[in-house]
């Protein structure tokens, strides 16, 4: 059930042009009848009165190939077969394997219209990383029993253990990864907040404190303790429902958290009560926990600060996870995020991000099939995170053993960000986003952000009802673990 | 505990025509409204000195694929594409994204670093095909590069005792054979035939700061070089034992070349050398199908030390045409293991070259089995060398490479291997080992993708497919 307070509204693009996906070539041969113009109902051809020329086309505007069989199709329309269709050579500079240009591409048009994207050319749902998610399928039962799509439940509760805590629902299994201010804008953040607030679910504040500008939305934030204790203060842990401990980073695991020197700038800095233009590299691991007894204290010393938030625990995926997650469970947690090996990041060491820890689509697995054998699966909320990029990833990693994920990059994505992985130095991110730089944080306002990302919560959460009603189920807390329903491409078939 | 071993890089660029990834095309419909020049913060985009007037050609060397000059233009007139020039270099396992890299580390020295997540494929081929484990919370006193702790990158070469032997009243009976101590586990491989002067010397110079050492054909040791002894390993075939006497005697270690010899020949060539030098041997060995047995022969003959060397891809060489070549990972693992099977691996030092082209390899390398590595290409990739896989393997140097000063080309080199110490030491303080020694064969540091692939996706999809007939 969507939360009375999410209201979609178109929110176009704050460019004036998109990435295209085609090139529509106008040759020597054109006369200027303006055929085209009237034709395209897209408006990739512009005739404006009064001028001897038609406009250069406009590629971004194209929907490519599908248009063959429409009877509008400008290049069998041009009286002088001036007119040519081609991919579009700037379409492979976005994107890469794991994004590709037709999955950010999707995630625009979703963040814009607050639904999947009706073009059939945009393959958005699956990446082509030849791996994991990618190579998963979903295998609709021939006959689902018959589910009202109103009736559908994509709530999930956060609290299992019946310990006297708060029982927190959220609205839609998703919610917002961790990102630090110093590592994203005020506005990034503030947006985050208020999209969390609107879809009855949560964001992070990362590790580097609590901007005041956040407090609005208190009861929408998780604070975040992680190893180099930036920002952390008694007094924000006491304000929140859910802190979260971060143990490691999926992307860059068995290191600390890297914020270069050149985006710790003097907002940031005291923020972290640190020194302006240092770099500042968290400590791994965290010096007070050398075993499950020590990060039972851990946890206990969160819990008696505030009697009423939940505890999570955010840990990477090394081949022991499963154990860590069944410690963590014993130790009093809550909450058990894993985060994938592939995972979004401001600033990580490539051979980090590449080669250590394994994907998330094994740790669920592993983790979810441990906690059941110790028979506390159902006390434990498991959340997936590191690489989940879709509503199609989402929906896969509940079938895997997720309860609910937890998203970054996808939400960066839909604040315009072209994963062009500059986030890290200089003065950040060249787009607005992931940046603290005066001139560069201030290129979008609040409120086109936090509905980018409204929208972008409502398509995945569309695309979501729809898996489950395909599956004849009619809440998200029936899809856990469901691998029936899923198959893989090189040994189901 | 042993002084820390430190690496000096320094930023040392090189004046070269560097090979960019991005190309922008300013089409004829640019009104030179100047509005790129505003918006793109990495100055690509500038007005001409001659005219400010008009735009300049963008300066693409620059560009970082941010797209907000592509996206503002409010004519739509800028284009941008993959360069064709970075479409042409490396190939299928030099990837170009691999030699700019390189390049950047041979430039600054440093750890490479980037905002986003992993942007590349799921699994691949060889190393592409394994992880790295790390731990998570139980482990005391580190931090990574950035900490107290010390983390030991250093290993031995050399023949090490299956066990001690006593005589009476306890008297040691074995003789314990001499090791040496490499502080990084790379050594640089035979250099390229028909370099120049000064990039040979740099490669020598490079080994002798980094404390390593380098394999030279005897006959390029000139007198100059001979400073330089301890870090050279002398490459000569069995027959030329006798005849480079006078300079074995100084050398610590000597590099047979030990392809198309039987190993039952080889405590005969090992009586030879012992009887001219002390030096440690290496035998030099192609990685050809079923190597293994040779290298176990060899072991049980006595070698002390055996590089197993694949081709630049890191692939079986003269692999038959029947079967697909193996690859370095498997080729190691498979050594390693027999030799763990005829109980005499530790007797034995592995080193292992062939498509050694990042960091990442020398770790897993070592997870596989290997005691320690070689590296060539990298090393002229590191001076400014552009490798091309198509049609064939071709290295093309940079225009007056002849002219460009020993220290500067000793500093790249450096400046690579340090970035690559330094990465080193991420991984293995997230794996949380203090000592590359402790690294060799370690596998349960080590996911492999097809174990974990079919322990996982294997498990739940492929049984049911099979119950459902």
């Amino acid at each position: 059930m969507i939360p009375p307070t999410v209201k979609i509204r178109r929110m176009s693009s704050r460019f004036k042009h998109q990435v295209p996906k085609y090139k529509v070539i106008r040759s020597e041969a054109c006369i200027n009848c303006g055929t085209c113009a009237k034709t395209c109902p897209y408006g990739v051809h512009e005739r404006v009165d009064g001028h001897n020329r038609v406009r250069p086309p406009i590629d971004y505007k194209c929907i490519g190939f599908e248009c063959q069989s429409g009877d509008f199709y400008c290049v069998a329309k041009c009286p002088r077969q001036a007119l040519s269709l081609a991919p579009n050579p700037m379409y492979e500079t976005l994107g890469d394997p794991r994004w590709t240009a037709d999955m950010i591409t999707g995630t625009w048009i979703m963040a814009e219209t607050g639904y999947p994207p009706k073009r059939t050319d945009l393959e958005y749902n699956l990446g082509n990383s030849g791996g994991g998610f990618d190579k998963l399928r979903f295998k609709f039962p021939a006959n689902p029993a018959k589910v009202d799509k109103a009736k559908i439940s994509t709530a999930i509760p956060l609290n299992r253990r019946n310990d006297g805590r708060e029982d927190v629902v959220i609205s839609t299994p998703v919610y917002g990864g961790g990102m630090s201010f110093g590592s994203v804008s005020l506005p990034t953040m503030v947006s985050r907040a208020r999209n969390a607030t609107h879809w009855n679910s949560f964001t992070c504040t990362g590790e580097g404190g609590y901007p005041e500008a956040l407090k609005p939305y208190d009861d929408h934030v998780i604070t975040q303790v992680a190893t180099g204790l930036f920002g952390v203060r008694e007094e924000t842990i006491q304000r929140v429902k859910i802190i979260e401990f971060k143990y490691a980073q999926g992307a860059k695991p068995g290191l600390g958290g890297h914020l270069l020197g050149e985006k710790n700038t003097a907002s940031v800095a005291r923020m972290r009560e640190a020194v302006q233009g240092s770099s500042l590299f968290s400590p791994f691991p965290f010096h007070s926990v050398y075993s499950i007894e020590d990060h039972k204290k851990h946890i206990d010393w969160i819990k008696e600060m505030n009697p009423r938030a939940l505890v999570s625990v955010k840990v990477s995926t090394p081949n022991d996870v499963d154990m860590v997650a069944v410690g963590s469970y014993y130790a009093g947690a809550h909450i058990i995020h894993i985060d994938g090996g592939y995972g979004g990041t401001g600033a990580a060491p490539d051979i980090a991000k590449k080669n250590i820890a394994m994907p998330i689509e094994y740790a669920i697995t592993k983790v979810h099939n441990f906690l059941k054998e110790e028979g506390v699966r159902d006390a434990m909320t498991l959340i997936a995170s590191g690489g989940i990029r879709t509503a199609h990833d989402l929906a896969k990693a509940i079938c895997l053993g997720a309860d609910g994920a937890v998203i970054g990059t996808a939400e960066m994505v839909a604040l315009e960000c072209v994963r062009c992985g500059n986030c890290e130095s200089g003065r950040g991110c060249a787009r607005g986003i992931a940046s603290t730089d005066s001139e560069l944080a201030d290129l979008f306002d609040e409120e086109w952000a936090t509905q980018r990302l409204v929208n972008l919560y409502h398509a995945w959460n569309v695309q979501l009802v729809e898996i489950l009603q395909q599956c004849g189920l009619s809440s998200v807390k029936e899809l856990v673990g469901r691998t029936d329903l899923l198959e893989h491409v090189d040994y189901s078939r | 505990m042993p002084k820390k071993y430190h690496v000096h890089t320094k930023a040392t660029p090189l004046d070269l025509d560097y090979i960019f990834k991005f190309q922008i095309v300013r089409r004829e419909n640019c009104i030179n409204c100047g509005k790129c020049t505003k918006v793109c913060i990495y100055e690509a985009h500038k007005r001409r000195i001659d005219d400010p007037r008009k735009m300049a050609d963008p300066n693409t060397v620059v560009c970082r694929n941010c797209f907000r000059c592509i996206q503002e233009c409010p004519r739509g007139a800028l284009e941008k594409s993959l360069n064709k020039d970075f479409l042409n270099i490396g190939g299928a396992y030099w990837k170009a994204d691999m030699l700019l890299t390189l390049w950047k580390q041979a430039e600054d020295g440093k750890v490479p670093v980037t905002g986003a997540g992993y942007r590349g494929p799921f699994t691949g081929t060889g190393f592409d095909s394994m992880w790295t484990d790390m731990s998570e919370i139980v482990r005391p006193t580190r931090d990574g590069i950035h900490g107290r702790e010390y983390i030991s990158t250093s290993v031995e070469l050399g023949r090490k005792l299956n066990h001690l032997e006593f005589g009476e009243n306890g008297r040691l009976l074995s003789t314990i054979p001499r090791t040496i101590d490499l502080p990084l586990p790379v050594i640089f491989d035979l250099p390229e035939a028909g370099l120049s002067l000064n990039v040979k010397a740099a490669m020598i110079k490079a080994a002798v700061d980094l404390g390593t050492c380098i394999v030279l054909p005897v006959a390029q040791i000139t007198a100059d070089f001979e400073r330089s002894l301890d870090n050279l390993i002398p490459c000569l075939a069995p027959g030329e034992i006798e005849r480079h006497q006078a300079l074995l005697e100084k050398a610590r270690m000597v590099a047979i070349d030990y392809s198309g010899e039987r190993p039952e020949d080889f405590p005969a060539v090992k009586a030879r050398i012992e009887n001219v030098c002390e030096a440690l041997t290496i035998l030099r060995l192609p990685a050809v199908e079923a190597m293994e047995q040779t290298v176990s022969k060899l072991a049980h003959s006595g070698a002390e030390i055996i590089h197993v060397i694949a081709d630049y891809r890191g692939r079986e060489l003269g692999g038959s045409s029947t079967s697909t070549p193996r690859l370095i990972k498997d080729i190691i693992r498979t050594v390693h293991m027999r030799l763990v099977a005829d109980r005499i691996r530790d007797e034995v030092t592995i080193i292992a070259s062939g498509g050694i082209a990042m960091a990442e390899h020398v770790p897993k390398a070592m997870l596989c089995g290997a005691d320690l590595t070689a590296v060539d290409l990298p090393l002229l990739i590191a001076i400014g060398a552009r490798l091309y896989e198509q049609p064939e393997r071709f290295l093309v140097f940079p225009p007056g490479l002849e002219g460009i000063s020993v220290e500067i080309l000793t500093q790249r080199i450096v400046n690579l291997m340090g970035a690559w110490h330094s990465q080193l030491l991420e991984v293995m303080g997230a794996m949380g080992i203090r000592e590359a020694r402790r690294l060799r064969g370690e596998t349960g540091r080590a996911i492999f993708f097809e174990e974990i692939d079919n322990d996982t996706f294997g498990k739940l999809f492929r049984k049911k497919e099979v119950a459902s007939i």
